[in-house]
């Protein structure tokens, strides 16, 4: 796993086109999957994903090949996300109509993107209740359960403490648990 | 009495399904749950909430990987050049910091000789050296790292005006 890592680490670290073809090609899905999570809808996500490859490619220096990447990509890819985030709230402020109205949101009538990606029963069930989690726990729990990061992983990416990052997830668990309480598997 | 036990041992199936469970009290847990219907259904529940998590497959716009692709190698370029021009930054800097060093170093060390053997004043040979060697290079040494940030002031101004 090391030298895996070390090789990806040297790579960037040359601006190695090659490396980072192979590192797209492995990690855009899982990349999609998590910023989805974290902003909890599907416009804009492609254009954080291109940006955090770009990213990657003038940062990549400062991944020292330790470590897993993903902690470190989902870190840069937050940032990111997070920057974006900022910026539209201060674009929507400054883009009201000249009645000083402001334009609604055409997200909200949209379906949300985990009703669309849900392919089995129980991801059905749990679509609405992931659209009304607040994104710290969603964001904790696809880091955890799906992407398999350890806790000290996801409190490096989230820049929060362990102990933080493990009252999320017990509290994300407890929001969705109730759907499947009262019931034999 | 009987509900805090419960409680504590649902908050170590929270634990262990976070990592964050030690390996006596991953134990202590096993033991606990083959004997009590509550938590086994505590643990049930939250297994299929983690199961549901795996439930969701979005899609990926076909064509974002070329773009992403395309971008990456056009900025490639990009900071390659940069990283170039770095380079020779630097190495241009070097020369100018070793030709100053070098026409002070001649004047300390042969400044006596070189005024001898063309029966001159040591101060003109000082001059002579001050003027065609050490203040030019010391000029191009002071310089050179001021002109990348001139010429990219000087992009930046031209971006504007188009």
């Amino acid at each position: 796993m090391e030298s895996d890592t070390l090789q990806i680490a040297l790579g960037l670290r040359q601006g190695d086109v090659v490396v980072l073809e192979a590192l797209v090609e492995r990690y855009q899905y899982r990349l999609v999957r998590y910023l989805i999570y974290l902003l909890g809808r599907r416009d804009g996500v492609d254009d954080l994903v291109q940006e955090t490859w770009l990213r990657v490619l003038e940062r990549g220096g400062s991944y020292d090949g330790h470590s897993r990447f993903e902690p470190w990509l989902f870190r840069v890819a937050r940032n990111i996300a997070l920057d974006a985030m900022r910026k539209r709230q201060t674009l929507s402020l400054d883009s009201d109509d000249e009645d000083g109205r402001v334009r609604p949101s055409a997200a909200s009538s949209e379906p949300s993107p985990y009703t669309l990606a849900a392919r089995t029963e129980d991801a059905e069930r749990l679509s609405l209740s992931l659209q009304t989690l607040e994104p710290v726990y969603r964001e904790v729990l696809v880091l955890r359960f799906q992407e398999d990061l350890s806790l000290r992983e996801i409190s490096v990416v989230v820049g929060a403490p362990v102990s933080t990052v493990a009252s999320r997830i017990y509290r994300g668990l407890a929001t969705l648990r109730p759907q499947f309480e009262g019931e034999t598997a | 009495m009987n509900i805090d036990h419960h409680e504590n041992f649902q908050r170590m199936i929270d634990e262990s399904l976070a990592g964050a469970i030690s390996a006596e009290r991953e134990c202590s847990l096993r033991e606990h749950l083959d004997t009590c219907s509550p938590c086994q259904e505590y643990l049930s529940a939250s297994n299929r909430v983690i199961a549901g998590l795996g439930g969701f497959s979005f899609e990926v716009n076909p064509t974002l990987n070329a773009k992403v692709l395309a971008g990456l190698r056009l900025r490639a370029q990009q900071v390659r050049a940069e990283r170039a021009g770095r380079r020779r930054w630097s190495l241009i800097s070097l020369a100018a910091a070793v030709l100053t060093m070098g026409g002070s170093f001649v004047d300390l060390q042969f400044g006596r000789l070189i005024a001898a053997a063309f029966d001159i004043q040591r101060t003109q040979v000082q001059q002579g050296l001050l003027v065609f060697w050490i203040v030019p290079s010391l000029c191009v040494l002071l310089l050179f790292p001021l002109l990348p940030l001139l010429s990219q002031a000087g992009t930046h101004r031209e971006e504007r005006i188009l």
